[in-house]
């Protein structure tokens, strides 16, 4: 007895530093090198510009020689990523159209100070080929998957409204981006509201898209916001980012093939579904111009209406015009 | 001879159930049975766990979890630990804190996160703190439990003995209250995994349970599998852990 509980105890020590042998080297992994560089932080979503950016390297080695040391925050949704940039978690957002207009109808603190390429030929609502749904009027009593708070919900009301069926007509699901695939996938929801690259990757497995931004004058496109103190003193800073993001964008547009490789290699998708993707839009990102204000502009007022956000947002007063 | 028998059949036979699952697994999907989009083999998942470690990405983000989970139970173990230990022994401790400490236990994690990301950001501590909350409350109840149900007549024994309270602690109730705390760090255990996977929800870019909802999102099926089952092993694994350790230290019970 006494002998097996030396093997015992000899076991559970050598259990126990291995254990915390590989989670001091798991800590190592979660804290960076200190620098004296100031330290930007920002938050961006699986498949976006910013994961371009990333991925590549060339942005945050071109803001280090500006004198910057970047932080990239992967987020699931744009809702979570305007959370943490009204706390001061995260110093930029890049996100869809939707987060910054229902953040600042709750009263966030936000300044808008660049926005991307309009992305419209990606975005739209998702039905299986074998639906029988064709027409935005076949959606009549269908069930239909969104996520509360993103560019999926603009997409969504002003396809309806497009097609003169109220919400009451149909049966409106939110749910997260990932719950929500696997209920298309099952047939649980008969139609999904999303974007690239989801909606890259189920066009190459059964599904198309009933209607896309395009047909709706709906242009989704990226924006970039920050809190508005930190607008206001940083306009170096988001210029420096616009640029160099900017460089990566045209990068992207000129080596579409090795982008693409890339791309596939850090999101885990097939070379197709990102070829479809990136082949399908330009990319860009800039300065905010009167045209992107407008489009921000439309989303708030459309909410208004629909009673999805409780207080009048006036987009223009939000922006910051860098030169 | 007969009872090296009995102990082959004791050590071997818990695993027959989960085996012949995973045999009976791998036919199903190979014979068409169950449509292999929705469930991969298991073999197809051996290669996935392969293919990503060769990439290097699962040892990286089962050595951050680890860390994680490990900072976050010692933290709410600790503490936990703390606070039991003082309800138990002291009335007025117990009902400055018990009350409290009992509402704020069936607050689930998920209704916590936008309060965390407010008050602790999206860093790691924030992640840390959520494990520590989901360990906190089986070993606050467990080490209460045990230490406040110690036999008033064992204490009544050492008493008459003329123990010091500190021998009366660490003879009588301490010991007494052993075995009740164990079974709140096995079961502190299995929440710490829980609490984990919802914690590496909120902006991570590592771990697993990061790996998970990341592979949702474009229905990797094939990760989402060898995610649940790098959790049910690393359960299994602190499981086994904390047994053993029972074994150990309640050993005087036999005599």
């Amino acid at each position: 007895m006494a002998k097996s509980h030396q093997l015992r105890k000899i076991f559970i020590v050598v259990f126990l530093i291995g254990w915390l042998f590989i989670a001091y080297f798991g800590w190592k992994q979660t804290t960076d090198t200190s620098s004296k560089l100031t330290t930007i932080t920002i938050g961006y979503q699986a498949g976006d510009e910013f994961d371009i950016a990333k991925t590549r390297g060339e942005f945050a080695k071109k803001m280090k020689k500006a004198g910057y040391k970047v932080k990239f925050k992967e987020f699931q949704n744009g809702s979570a990523e305007m959370q943490a940039l009204a706390t001061g978690a995260i110093d930029y957002a890049r996100t869809g159209d939707t987060p910054p207009v229902t953040a600042l109808a709750s009263g966030t603190n936000l300044t808008y100070v660049g926005a991307g390429g309009s992305k419209e030929q990606g975005t739209g609502i998702l039905v299986k080929t074998s639906s029988g749904i064709n027409s935005l009027s076949d959606l009549a009593g269908k069930k239909i998957a969104y996520t509360q708070g993103t560019s999926s919900q603009y997409l969504l009301l002003k396809a309806l409204q497009k097609a003169g069926l109220s919400t009451s007509d149909v049966e409106l699901v939110s749910l997260d981006q990932s719950a929500a695939a696997v209920a298309y996938e099952k047939g649980k929801v008969d139609a999904w509201a999303n974007w690239d690259p989801q909606t890259s990757r189920l066009e190459l497995n059964g599904s198309k898209l009933l209607v896309n931004g395009s047909d709706i004058s709906d242009n989704n496109r990226s924006y970039l916001v920050a809190s508005t103190s930190f607008a206001k003193s940083n306009k170096k800073v988001s210029k420096l980012i616009i640029k160099y993001l900017n460089q990566d964008m045209q990068w992207v547009n000129k080596n579409q093939t090795k982008a693409i490789k890339m791309m596939a290699k850090s999101l885990k998708l097939s070379t197709s579904v990102v070829s479809k993707m990136v082949k399908r839009r330009t990319y860009s990102f800039g300065y905010m111009t009167k045209t992107a204000v407008q489009e921000s502009q439309d989303i708030a007022n459309l909410f208004y209406e629909q009673g999805v956000i409780k207080k009048k947002v006036n987009v223009k007063s939000h922006v910051q015009y860098l030169k | 001879m007969k009872k090296a028998k009995t102990n082959f059949w004791t050590k071997v036979y818990p695993w027959i159930l989960p085996v012949a699952i995973i045999v009976f697994w791998q036919i199903a999907v190979q014979t068409k049975l169950i449509n292999s989009q929705y469930v991969p083999a298991p073999s197809a998942i051996v290669a996935q766990a392969i293919k990503s470690w060769q990439a290097g990405t699962l040892q990286k983000n089962i050595s951050i979890s680890l860390y994680r989970a490990t900072l976050g139970f010692i933290w709410g173990g600790g503490l936990g630990f703390f606070f039991g230990l003082f309800s138990g022994i002291s009335a007025l401790f117990r009902a400055t804190f018990d009350s409290t400490i009992q509402m704020l236990r069936n607050i689930p994690h998920m209704a916590l996160i936008p309060l965390i990301i407010l008050v602790l950001g999206i860093d790691e501590s924030a992640k840390i703190f959520l494990v520590a909350v989901g360990t906190f409350f089986p070993i606050y109840i467990n080490t209460y439990h045990g230490i406040s149900s110690v036999s008033e007549d064992l204490l009544e024994m050492g008493r008459s003995y003329d123990l010091t309270n500190w021998q009366l602690f660490t003879k009588i109730i301490f010991p007494g209250a052993l075995p009740t705390i164990l079974m709140g760090v096995r079961y502190s255990l299995g929440t710490m995994w829980v609490s984990l996977i919802v914690a590496e929800t909120v902006s991570a870019d590592s771990g697993i349970g990061y790996m998970s909802t990341n592979a949702q999102q474009f229905m990797n099926v094939k990760i989402i599998y060898l995610c649940i089952i790098i959790y049910a092993l690393l359960g299994k694994l602190s499981d086994f852990m904390a047994k053993q350790l029972e074994i150990i230290s309640l050993d005087w019970q036999k005599a």
